[in-house]
């Protein structure tokens, strides 16, 4: 196997040029996806036998909760990639993820607290979920915070990208917290094989959700992370080329 | 219409929530072109005052 792509995707302008010619496919396809898994869910969807037309939230609190550890995932790992082969462009794409996904876990935590108020009793619980993607929204904040510390963005790259690595032991407990736990929160109804929880009119348009909030992220990730190589780059040819044309 | 704004009931939770949601998404959108406009105005900021880069 040949590392040519992953040395390309190294290189600041080949990562920059690609990032502004795959943009708008990700992005058009994520608004596309998204509009229509939101008729879906709203319109074509048979409402919930036990919950009503409540249980609708799922198609914007699902995908957001998705989002907001995925989005971790992300930083995590790209970070890691940062600090063990010194690499700028991951250490771009690391710090382009964190407001992305402090702004959907809080969309998870109210959209999950407006749900729970009428099928629990109560907008919110210390539920082991609910607790642990609440300190998901404290780590991304911490993580930004910890970034603003630094006038250098190389060493807020390194200390950051630290505490992105050790942050990520939360992601598969809050993933795995509804089967560790007893957990008020239901458990998973689309990540699981074999055992199709829900109808092709109601899981259809929740798919289309999830995937349409995905492209989104990759969206909104490579604009950011071309500000974020514009940053770095401060005295580098190419960027005359870049930012002129 | 009316019955689908009702939401059965529970419109007063299902369209806050479809609102916050699409609200953050656009939030995010703009957000993240500003970013990038910035940081591109600020290289061309630099590149006008230092002259050739080396």
């Amino acid at each position: 196997m040949t590392w040519t792509w992953f040395h390309r995707l190294g290189s600041p302008p080949h990562a920059y040029a690609l990032a502004a010619r795959l943009t708008p496919w990700f992005a058009w396809t994520a608004a596309a996806l998204i509009v229509a898994g939101l008729y879906g869910g709203l319109v074509l969807a048979p409402p919930d036998y036990q919950q009503g037309d409540d249980f609708r939230i799922i198609y914007v609190h699902a995908p957001s909760a998705w989002m907001s550890l995925m989005v971790y995932t992300t930083m995590a790992v790209s970070a890691a990639v940062g600090l063990i082969w010194r690499m700028k462009v991951a250490h771009a794409v690391a710090a382009s993820c964190a407001a992305i996904g402090a702004s959907f876990t809080f969309a998870a935590l109210v959209t999950g607290s407006l749900w729970g108020e009428r099928m629990w009793g109560t907008y919110w619980v210390w539920d082991p979920r609910l607790t642990f993607e609440l300190i998901l929204l404290f780590q991304y904040m911490g993580y930004m915070g910890l970034r603003s510390a630094f006038d250098d963005v190389q060493r807020a790259d390194r200390a950051s990208a630290v505490l992105a690595v050790v942050g990520v032991v939360n992601v598969p407990i809050i993933h795995y917290s509804v089967i560790w736990w007893n957990s008020l929160h239901q458990a998973p109804s689309v990540m699981q094989l074999g055992r199709p929880t829900m109808p092709a009119a109601m899981l259809i348009p929740l798919l289309m959700m999830f995937l349409g909030f995905t492209l989104l992220f990759l969206a909104l990730l490579l604009v950011r992370m071309r500000a974020e190589i514009l940053d770095r780059e401060r005295t580098a040819t190419w960027i005359r080329e870049a930012v002129t044309s | 219409m009316n019955v689908f704004l009702e939401m059965g009931g529970y419109a007063a939770y299902v369209w806050p929530s479809y609102g916050l949601t699409l609200g953050i998404i656009i939030l995010n959108v703009v957000w993240a072109r500003r970013l990038l406009a910035r940081s591109r105005a600020e290289a061309r900021r630099r590149l006008a005052t230092r002259g050739e880069p080396r």
